[in-house]
């Protein structure tokens, strides 16, 4: 391995140790891991079933529509997709904007390490979160709605959550841009994740959508890795049969990366002579 | 013109509620500083809660009626549903994040032993930002009828105002429960997690987004231990003429119970808790 790769990947892991450290110093948050993953989701079933009672022919309006009779397993892939979006979009962003407060992110930005470590590094300790939180809706859905998942199935859900890694990490890379440039971000995120649960699916089908919904819909990343993670874990789907879905949320992720990373380098450039990397 | 210690110590009651109006006309001039944030008010619960709620409901729809909600609710109006829900909903978050978790911003911005330090009592302070709240709360729960109306065809129409005094009495009711959730803020260190949580289990056994005919049993004397859930109720039998819980009467009586019972109860632990805190010195701690 070349030297200063080495380097960045050191840098890497050091950037995740000493978020890891700082989340481990409130442990209130880890309470959050543990109950918004399945207190959201588990309110959206119970609504279901409000809306479903004891009509058979609501039911089977709900399957034909989804593909799937599992509503709880529908439910809680759509909102656990929801919080691991959220997640990769406060990310970058947010540790950007905790460096800026904190005062160290020009100090940051001498360093001589590469801004993908500047920018993800903090992100890495998240993704243990991520990774604990399917494993909490997993286990809930399987355990305490019945929900039948078999190894190869989550190797495919596997290998979707992989697939969309690049899309989400290109919109934080994003929203860490706006950040470099106006400094502050909720107002977007929130923006933002409006659009995603509008028109995403989160709690429902996209087909209920009218036309034009669906058409922003289809033009939105979570809308694949949702569709996708509830297809191979629900309907049984092989990779094979959702292909072009996989192929659509790949093409996107490179998208927003490239996109993401000009940004990134034209904000930085413009803080660097404007002198406003530490201003907020 | 009378100076406020004097009107303090001849009119106690008048020189409070003239601080606590004068607190929540200071939290109204500061939120008509961010515009955005209150077209947030409206649009947060629009997206967060009432669209996928409205579009998880549509995939039940059969012939486009909501007739499983229909079964258990005797209504088929979702839209009436959810956004009739909403208004308690407001009423709720106000409670928790305005009332209780405000306490946290005066101390993360330093000044609640400042603000302590008047003459004005701490449960005045925390009144005035009751107020503030309830009156944006209040206006973006109308726009949001509004919208649902006009936008989602709801038909609510004259019978939300026959159970207005539903809803005042569930306002009385959460003023209590803001103040016991204030007191709370105040020992925890790091509340926003206690804040969020509650607030949002408060609405979840209230019955804001769903009838809580549906929650297991072992959890329903939770919901119907809630005045919200009364008021909720209330609210769709007189403008959809859903099935109520209880007896309308029985519901009657017992939001007006908890309206005087939790407000007394609230009122006290918090002055408890803040004698504590001086006593400690811990007020400024966070």
């Amino acid at each position: 391995m070349i030297p200063s790769l080495l380097s960045d990947v050191r840098a890497f892991g050091a950037a995740a140790r000493k978020e890891w450290r700082i989340l481990r110093r409130y442990p209130a948050m880890f309470l959050g891991f543990l109950f918004w993953p399945i207190a959201l989701p588990l309110s959206y079933v119970w609504q279901a079933r409000g809306y479903a009672g004891d009509s058979q022919a609501a039911i089977d309006a709900f399957a034909a529509r989804s593909g799937t009779t599992e509503i709880a397993g529908f439910l809680f892939l759509g909102w656990a997709a929801y919080m691991w979006i959220s997640m990769i979009l406060w990310g970058p962003g947010t540790a950007l904007r905790t460096e800026q407060v904190r005062g160290s992110l020009e100090a940051l930005f001498m360093t001589p390490v590469s801004r993908l470590v500047i920018l993800f590094g903090p992100v890495v300790s998240q993704v243990i979160w991520a990774l604990w939180m399917f494993a909490i809706v997993g286990v809930t859905i399987v355990i305490v709605f019945g929900v039948s998942i078999t190894g190869p199935e989550v190797g495919r859900a596997f290998v979707v959550i992989m697939i969309g890694v690049p899309a989400l990490y290109g919109l934080g890379a994003l929203f860490a841009s706006v950040v470099l440039r106006f400094g502050e971000v909720s107002a977007l995120v929130q923006a933002v994740r409006g659009l995603f649960t509008v028109f995403c699916g989160m709690s429902f089908p996209i087909i209920v959508l009218p036309e034009w919904g669906r058409a922003i819909a289809l033009s939105l990343p979570p809308t694949y890795l949702i569709g996708s993670l509830r297809r191979v874990l629900l309907i049984g789907s092989d990779l094979a049969s959702i292909v072009p879905d996989l192929a659509i949320l790949l093409a996107l992720g490179l998208g927003l990366c490239g996109v993401a990373i000009v940004a990134f380098r034209r904000t930085e450039r413009y803080a660097r002579r404007g002198g406003s990397l530490a201003s907020y | 013109m009378t100076r406020p210690m004097e009107l303090l110590s001849r009119e106690p009651f008048r020189a409070e509620a003239r601080a606590a109006w004068a607190l929540a006309r200071k939290e109204l001039r500061m939120a008509r500083r961010y515009p955005l944030q209150l077209v947030n008010e409206v649009l947060q619960p629009l997206y967060q809660f009432l669209i996928p709620s409205l579009l998880l409901g549509a995939t039940f729809f059969v012939g486009g009626r909501a007739l499983g909600l229909e079964e258990i609710t005797g209504s088929d109006d979702l839209a009436g549903y959810l956004f009739l829900g909403i208004l308690v909903g407001g009423l709720v978050g106000t409670a928790f994040w305005e009332m209780a978790f405000g306490l946290k911003r005066e101390m993360d911005a330093g000044t609640l032993e400042p603000a302590w330090l008047t003459p004005t009592r701490p449960e005045t302070l925390v009144l005035g930002r009751a107020i503030s709240g309830l009156i944006v709360s209040m206006a973006a729960s109308l726009v949001l009828l509004g919208i649902g109306v006009a936008v989602f065809g709801a038909s609510v129409a004259g019978g939300v105002l026959i159970s207005l005094p539903a809803l005042v009495l569930a306002a009385f009711s959460m003023l209590g429960v803001g103040y016991l959730v204030a007191s709370a803020v105040l020992i925890i260190r790091e509340p926003n997690f206690f804040v969020d949580s509650t607030n949002f289990l408060f609405v979840i056994f209230s019955g804001v987004g769903f009838p809580v005919l549906v929650l297991p049993s072992f959890l329903q004397p939770i919901a119907f231990a809630l005045p919200t859930t009364y008021a909720v109720d209330l609210l769709r039998v007189y403008a959809l003429g859903t099935r109520p819980l209880l007896d309308p009467l029985l519901e009657w009586a017992a939001l007006l119970a908890f309206a005087s019972l939790i407000i007394v109860i609230g009122r006290r632990v918090f002055l408890r808790t803040e004698h504590r805190m001086r006593v400690r010195g811990t007020l400024g701690q966070h």
